[in-house]
């Protein structure tokens, strides 16, 4: 059963990842989409619009969600494919814990910021 | 190349004796060929002419042993069931399967293979003991439910799906296509009752997750078992149990033994009839 | 006496790049792979720069963007974008065929045979053209000069 929750967790959060990626790089790019169809705003990437898009909680709960099911995603993704290279079982558990201890650092990192912003 | 006309071709073997070699070497032959001359065939003639010590393996010569595979040409074929002709060149390339270990020459060993395959519980589980040890009667089958696997049960267990696999290549330890494939064919069969156990073996580590549907076993397949397709079946069930969307399952029951026999059919008037 | 057990004759990892001629999928399987960790490698680096060079304000977050502003900069976040998008549809493509989505029902093996896949190879080439359009997009967006 674990191994049934793991990867259809895999494929859950791709497809997440999918929707949260596309709302992501849309926004990044919303200046070259509305140009595109004839309108001109701000650069999106410049600070201040994306120090104001910080600053609202539904940003930073896509990113937060994006971040979390990402890290899952890859290196869930990544620990399969370790697990394919006939390791050991005991260098696969050192491993998997190297993982999940680098994906908690990793986490800490990209949520610490948003939520500093959101409260400056 | 057309009628009896023969042609010679170069067979290059790979040759390795456990005893005498420290490695694989190649070994080149000279084969006459003839329009249907099988990769087999040319290997016959090796071993009767030319040189008594080429080791390979071989029962059936006709695709239904699964004794002969190996690479020719770096594609995995069954020597039998390949003729020469297929390859249009003059030189043929001839390997032992791998991600198999290699016994002699031609001959890989296929214990793995069969472990793995004795693994997944390839039989059909009844919930009666008695009735699985010592079946008293036919298990009912319709024609619809035996079209639900029939295609999976051609296994033939000759390795050329794990010479394919990617992940076979790297991980000693995955089931592979060939188990996994014969799972699921047990699973889908309306008389089988074993499905819970099955998933439980191939759900775990080196089982049925490590497949990506690159779909290789099913393109070397000799006999249409699609092991690709049979496996990502298998991916849903295990899903479906894991997140308790599984169908209910009641095994086919037994028909009743036959107790009359029916009058034979009358002899056509046209035929010989016995004196 | 000689060591008369079976030999070793595993591909090991270069078995997942090459181990005879196979048709589309098999690659795909690979450049999933690739793409796959190629993503982590952007995803490192991404997130390490909006976070700890935004925080240190205006100043150092436009000396990044400036610093990224270059060409090596820019194709190699058009081979980010086409690897995302190449991962993200096939992914989606795996994702049902794993599930046994549109691969159509087991048939009788008659000769000659052709697997689910292949009998729906339809499914792949709609994602590939897919993947030709949006990189077709993303292209445009890189020889404009799109913001980095
Ligand atoms: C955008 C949407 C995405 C979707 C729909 C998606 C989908 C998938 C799926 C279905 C798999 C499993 C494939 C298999 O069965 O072999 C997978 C594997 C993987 N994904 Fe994603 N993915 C996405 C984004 C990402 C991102 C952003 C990353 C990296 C940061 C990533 C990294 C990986 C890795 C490393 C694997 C393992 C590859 C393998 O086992 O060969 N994916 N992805
Ligand atoms: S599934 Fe096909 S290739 Fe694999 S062992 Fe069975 S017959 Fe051979
Ligand atoms: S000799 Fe039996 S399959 Fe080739």
């Amino acid at each position: 059963m674990k191994n049934a929750y793991l990867n259809f967790a895999q494929m859950i959060t791709g497809i997440m990842v999918a929707v949260l990626l596309f709302i992501h790089i849309a926004v990044q790019k919303l200046g070259v989409i509305l140009s595109f169809l004839g309108f001109k705003i701000s650069d999106p990437l410049a600070f201040n619009s994306m120090m104001e898009r910080a600053r609202q909680g539904l940003w930073a709960g896509i990113y937060i969600c994006l971040l979390a099911f990402g890290l899952f995603h890859a290196l869930n993704g990544l620990r399969n494919i370790l697990l394919e290279t006939g390791l050991s079982p005991a260098k696969m558990r050192t491993l998997t814990w190297l993982i999940i201890i680098f994906g908690l650092i990793f986490f800490a990192l990209g949520t610490y910021v948003p939520l500093v912003l959101l409260t400056t | 190349m057309s009628g009896d006309a023969v042609k010679n071709i170069i067979f290059r073997v790979q040759r390795y004796n456990p005893e005498k070699d420290e490695r694989p070497h190649f070994e080149e032959f000279t084969v006459p060929v003839k329009h249907g001359t099988t990769v087999l065939e040319g290997l016959l003639y090796i071993k009767e002419n030319l040189d008594s010590s080429l080791a390979f393996r071989t029962s059936c010569r006709m695709g239904i042993c699964g004794s002969c595979g190996m690479l020719v040409n770096n594609n995995p074929h069954l020597a039998c069931h390949t003729q020469v002709e297929e390859f249009h060149s003059n030189k043929l390339t001839l390997k032992p399967l791998p991600n198999l270990p290699i016994i002699k020459d031609l001959v890989p060993d296929l214990t793995t293979l069969f472990e793995k395959h004795r693994s997944v519980k390839p039989y059909i589980i009844r919930p009666d003991e008695e009735e699985m040890e010592k079946p008293a009667a036919e298990f009912t089958q319709k024609q619809k439910e035996l079209d639900e696997f029939l295609q999976f049960t051609y296994c033939i267990k000759c390795g050329l799906c794990i010479a394919a696999c990617p992940t076979s290549a790297s991980d000693k330890k995955f089931l592979g296509p060939q188990a996994l494939g014969q799972a699921f064919r047990y699973c889908a069969d309306s008389r089988d009752a074993g499905q819970d156990q099955r998933l439980a073996i191939v759900d775990a580590e080196h089982g049925l997750w490590n497949c990506h549907f690159a779909a290789a076993c099913s393109e070397a397949c000799p006999k249409g078992v699609d092991p690709a397709f049979a496996i990502q079946l298998l991916r849903r069930r295990v899903v479906g149990s894991a997140i308790g969307a599984a169908k209910a399952h009641t095994p086919a029951g037994v028909v009743a033994p036959q107790t009359e026999t029916r009058a034979k059919v009358p002899v056509p008037e046209f035929t010989v009839k016995p004196k | 006496m000689a060591d008369n057990r079976p030999r070793e004759n595993s591909l090991g990892i270069a078995g997942w790049v090459w181990a005879g001629n196979y048709t589309l999928e098999r690659y795909l399987y690979l450049l999933h792979r690739v793409t796959g960790l190629g993503l982590i490698l952007f995803g490192i680096f991404h997130l390490t720069a909006t976070t700890i060079f935004r925080v240190q304000g205006e100043a150092v977050w436009n000396a990044t963007m400036e610093f990224l502003n270059n060409p090596v900069f820019m194709v190699g976040e058009f081979l980010v974008v086409t690897a995302f998008a190449f991962h993200a549809l096939n992914g989606l493509r795996l994702i049902l065929q794993e599930l046994g989505f549109t691969l159509g029902k087991p048939v009788p093996p008659i000769y000659p045979f052709k697997d689910a896949i292949r009998r729906k190879r339809l499914w792949t080439l709609v994602t590939l053209a897919a993947v030709m359009v949006l990189v077709v997009f993303f292209f445009i967006d890189f020889a404009a000069g799109g913001p980095g």
